[in-house]
């Protein structure tokens, strides 16, 4: 082949990829999204563990680590997009008569393609880690069935109260063992209210007549912070108690202290 | 042209408008005889009952408060063409031209007047009164909040205050872009004289508007302690405010439903010469999207109240468990309303911004039908995802996996809207006004609504996040950052058209950055508080969220601030504003070849369309 037909041919896709991250937009834009990037990944990683209450279960563990790295994995995406507003910010154009023509991009094929591909996997990522995260969740409250501690909640305008069927004591703390799974009927007296011991990153409602069921491993001794999440009528604010994660010792003394009392905490 | 017939002259006698019932009834009449109506129906129906029985008393307020609106319809003449056409006499081509408002001035304004430009001019003052209620009460709520232990209100205040706040943010929200601009621009963008129903067009506005005092009667009758979600069965146990809370939905469902109708009818049936779907404005496409999708959304919602009235007022149970009810069945017909229409309002306000940027960036819209698709999958999508609100309710636990894959599906069609959007703006040098602004801030607020709407979506997160503030920081994100962003931007895109008048830069801007820094300080403390444990919609709190309490009021005053300078730049320029030339941002869909004011039948001669209206750009060198 002669050279005049080589200088006539298309520049191989590696040298027109080239050319395009030469471009100094294409630089600046770059840089910007590595930018916005790190800092959403350190925020990711540094806010949320910061902001979110100490762990005390697998559950709560789950929580934090799906707001930790769905931060993280998006962050990319948010790095781009954000680059590319940041740079046509910074080429504004002042004044009162409008800016010249700019190029006529009416679309472009590759790019829709790897944006709504990138949007696919990135879906794909949210949805497996969701579902694997629930499947876990699922067989442990199964297989941990026989060897959880039972505890009876009920709601009511306006507060909490446990009943422990195993130990039979009524109570408006909520204690529980460390290390032993637990389960949680919940019942409402009268209208919605939502079970949320804080620090076990779990919740469910309290539903008049049907009780529902959560499941928690507690991991880690400390305070629990129980409250109402559902808007409940008036004092809904006020309907809140206290408990912790105990250790083992703790709890059977804890329990051994309201049975003296006759199973009903004063 | 749509508001006049076109039976031939002679053909029957044509009676002086100025002797037409039609000619005297207005605002005034239709309140004087709304009033006659409540009362009477008040104490006829209260005469002999035992009004020591709440579900008496339920009878009643219900019924006066549908009275109410019927009244005001009648008295402002809202229904005499529907009846003159039952006995054979239809509107003659004089009273029709005199329904559209045809050389009234001001008085128009106040009458059901069937011109589009004036049912949306009405529209955008409502919206704005809306707004201004809704947000004093955003601001009283952030007050009380500023401090624990604050009693700047009582709790049953507060709950009131949340649960009136919410509904007046969502009805003022659904109506915040296809109301004003749906109503004034949106006929004359696609080239039509006027909307495919005009009546039913002055319908709408005057029954939305009846609304508004059966809502702000809730607060008479001892204010509603449920939110805006009204959940059942706190909605049966809730005293005589809550009928007001009830008689709205359905009020409103009746208006939406009309709106919706017509709008849609009026894109399919009425487009220009030429204008074939590819060539259709992307705000239409938006608009006409967003009220299809609320045709069925809303009468779900319509449905539930009706049941909640009932319980209400002859006991029927559907949501007691007592009896055999499920506060369930409630919580999905709500949510079967409520995830739609989280997109029936967002998408008409992204669809403004699609109009808005290339305009500015003097560019084509990237990806029309990228743009497309990313609206109507959101709007597939949204009819299959309710029950993510109710991962935590105990309803259904097995059915949470397969409503988290379709929520997080729902991330790849509003991809695409990103794509757009930044795909617009790539090379471009965007003309940096007031418009072009709101641009840039829907990128940010809905980027960080859209990413804390992933951890939601999924259900081990929402274990922890479920009901907490950092929900609440959420929809804002996504509600005030896509609906009202966009809603500004496109008022102040077409304010020169709607009013013939430049919109105040300098208050703009000023507006523009006390509102945008106000609400992400507002909201930032907002995520903050729900990550550490805040629970939404609760008047007090533990000293542990005080900080971030803090920050969440001074965010809101000056979001605050930033409102009501906009509403001056808005009162100020429209009274005395630089005048507008006729097509000020060089824009090239069709409202911007009409002159202002704008013509009765909007266009001397039909337009013909030959292209798309985003032929901007030169070629690559």
């Amino acid at each position: 082949m002669a050279d005049h037909d080589h200088e006539e041919l298309a520049p191989t896709p590696g040298a027109r990829v080239g050319k395009f991250i030469n471009r100094g937009d294409v630089r600046q834009t770059l840089l910007l999204g590595l930018l916005y990037t790190i800092v959403f990944v350190v925020l990711g990683r540094w806010v949320y563990p910061h902001w979110m209450p100490t762990v005390l279960t697998k559950q709560m563990q789950a929580n934090e680590d799906i707001m930790i790295w769905f931060t993280v994995i998006s962050a990319p995406i948010a790095g781009v997009v954000l680059a590319i507003a940041t740079q046509s910010f910074l080429h504004m154009h002042r004044g009162d008569t409008p800016p010249e023509e700019g190029i006529a991009i009416r679309t472009n094929t590759p790019v829709v393609i790897i944006w709504s591909a990138t949007s696919i996997l990135f879906c794909i990522v949210a949805i497996v880690w969701g579902l694997v995260a629930l499947n876990t969740d699922s067989i442990a409250a199964a297989t941990d069935a026989p060897k959880s501690l039972i505890v009876d909640v009920t709601g009511s305008q306006w507060a909490w109260s446990f009943y422990y069927p195993a130990q039979n004591i009524h109570t408006h703390e909520l204690n529980i063992p460390v290390n032993q799974p637990v389960t949680f009927n919940v019942i409402s007296d009268d209208v919605n209210h939502s079970f949320w011991p804080v620090q076990l990153g779990v919740k469910v409602d309290a539903n008049r007549l049907v009780t529902t069921v959560v499941h928690a491993d507690p991991t880690a001794t400390g305070p629990i912070d129980v409250k109402c999440a559902e808007l409940c009528g008036l004092y809904h604010a006020y309907m809140e108690t206290s408990g912790a994660v105990q250790t083992p010792a703790d709890f059977s003394s804890w329990v051994s202290s309201i049975q003296a009392t006759g199973g009903v905490q004063q | 042209m749509t508001t006049l017939s076109h039976a031939p002259a002679g053909a029957r006698p044509v009676p002086n408008p100025q002797k037409s019932l039609i000619t005297k009834l207005n605002m005034g009449t239709g309140m004087v005889l709304g009033i006659i109506f409540c009362w009477g129906t008040y104490y006829a129906m209260k005469a002999g009952r035992d009004m020591t029985d709440s579900h008496n008393v339920n009878k009643v307020l219900l019924m006066s408060m549908f009275a109410w609106s019927l009244g005001f319809l009648i008295g402002i003449g809202a229904l005499i063409g529907p009846f003159r056409w039952l006995i054979g006499k239809d509107l003659t081509d004089e009273e029709q031209l005199y329904l559209a408002g045809d050389g009234q001035g001001i008085k128009r304004y106040f009458k059901y007047c069937t011109d589009h430009k004036v049912v949306g001019i009405q529209y955008l003052v409502g919206v704005m009164a809306l707004l201004g209620v809704g947000g004093t009460m955003a601001m009283m709520i952030r007050t009380n909040l500023a401090t624990p232990g604050s009693h700047f209100v009582t709790p049953n205040v507060y709950n009131s205050l949340v649960g009136l706040h919410g509904i007046t943010m969502i009805v003022a929200m659904i109506i915040v872009a296809t109301g004003p601009f749906g109503n004034y621009i949106m006929p004359i963008m696609i080239g039509a004289a006027d909307m495919a129903f005009p009546r039913l067009n002055a319908l709408s506005w005057w029954v939305l508007f009846t609304a508004i005092p059966v809502l702000c009667s809730a607060w008479f009758l001892g204010g509603i302690p449920t939110g805006w979600t009204a959940y059942a069965p706190l909605s049966d146990q809730a005293g005589p405010g809550m009928n007001a809370f009830v008689a709205t939905i359905i009020i409103f469902a009746v208006s939406t439903a009309v709106a919706g109708m017509n709008i849609t009818t009026t894109v399919i049936a009425m487009r220009a010469k030429g204008m074939k779907w590819n060539r259709v404005p992307i705000f239409v496409i938006g608009a006409t999207i967003s009220v299809a999708l609320a045709i069925p959304a809303f009468p779900t919602f319509m449905v539930a109240m009706i049941q909640t009235a009932m319980d209400r007022t002859i006991a029927t149970g559907f949501y007691d468990a007592n009896v055999g009810g499920s506060g369930w069945l409630y919580a999905n017909l709500f949510w079967i309303m409520g995830h739609p229409e989280v997109y029936v309002i967002l998408i008409p306000g992204v669809a403004a911004l699609m109009e808005i940027a290339p305009v500015f960036v003097r560019k084509p819209l990237f990806s029309y039908n990228a743009a497309i698709a990313g609206f109507a999958g959101i709007a597939g999508l949204s009819i299959l995802v309710w029950a993510h609100h109710m991962y935590m309710s105990g309803w259904m636990p097995s059915l949470n996996g397969p409503f988290m894959i379709t929520t997080e599906f729902i991330s790849i069609p509003t991809g695409l809207l990103f794509l757009v959007l930044i795909g617009t703006l790539w090379r471009g040098k965007p003309w940096m006004k007031l418009p072009m602004l709101s641009v840039y801030a829907f990128i940010w607020d809905f980027l960080i609504g859209g990413i804390t709407g992933i951890y939601l979506s999924d259900v081990p997160a929402d274990n922890y996040l479920h009901g907490s503030m950092f929900v609440t920081a959420h929809f804002h994100y996504t509600l005030m950052g896509a609906a009202l962003t966009g809603a500004i931007g496109g008022l102040a895109y077409w304010f020169p058209k709607m009013t013939g008048r430049m919109l105040n830069e300098r208050g703009g801007y000023i507006s523009f950055w006390f509102v945008q820094i106000g609400f992400n300080v507002l909201f930032l403390g907002m995520f903050i508080a729900g990550a550490e444990g805040q629970p939404r919609r609760v008047a007090d709190y533990a000293h542990l969220f005080s900080h971030a309490n803090l920050i969440s009021t001074i965010g809101a005053y000056s979001v605050g601030i930033g409102m009501l300078t906009l509403l001056w730049a808005i009162v100020h320029s429209w009274r005395s504003g630089k005048i507008a030339p006729m097509n000020p941002w060089g824009a090239k869909t069709l409202e911007w070849t009409v002159p202002y004011p704008v013509p009765l039948v909007n266009f001397e001669t039909p337009p013909v369309v030959t292209s798309d209206p985003y032929g901007y750009g030169r070629s690559a060198k």
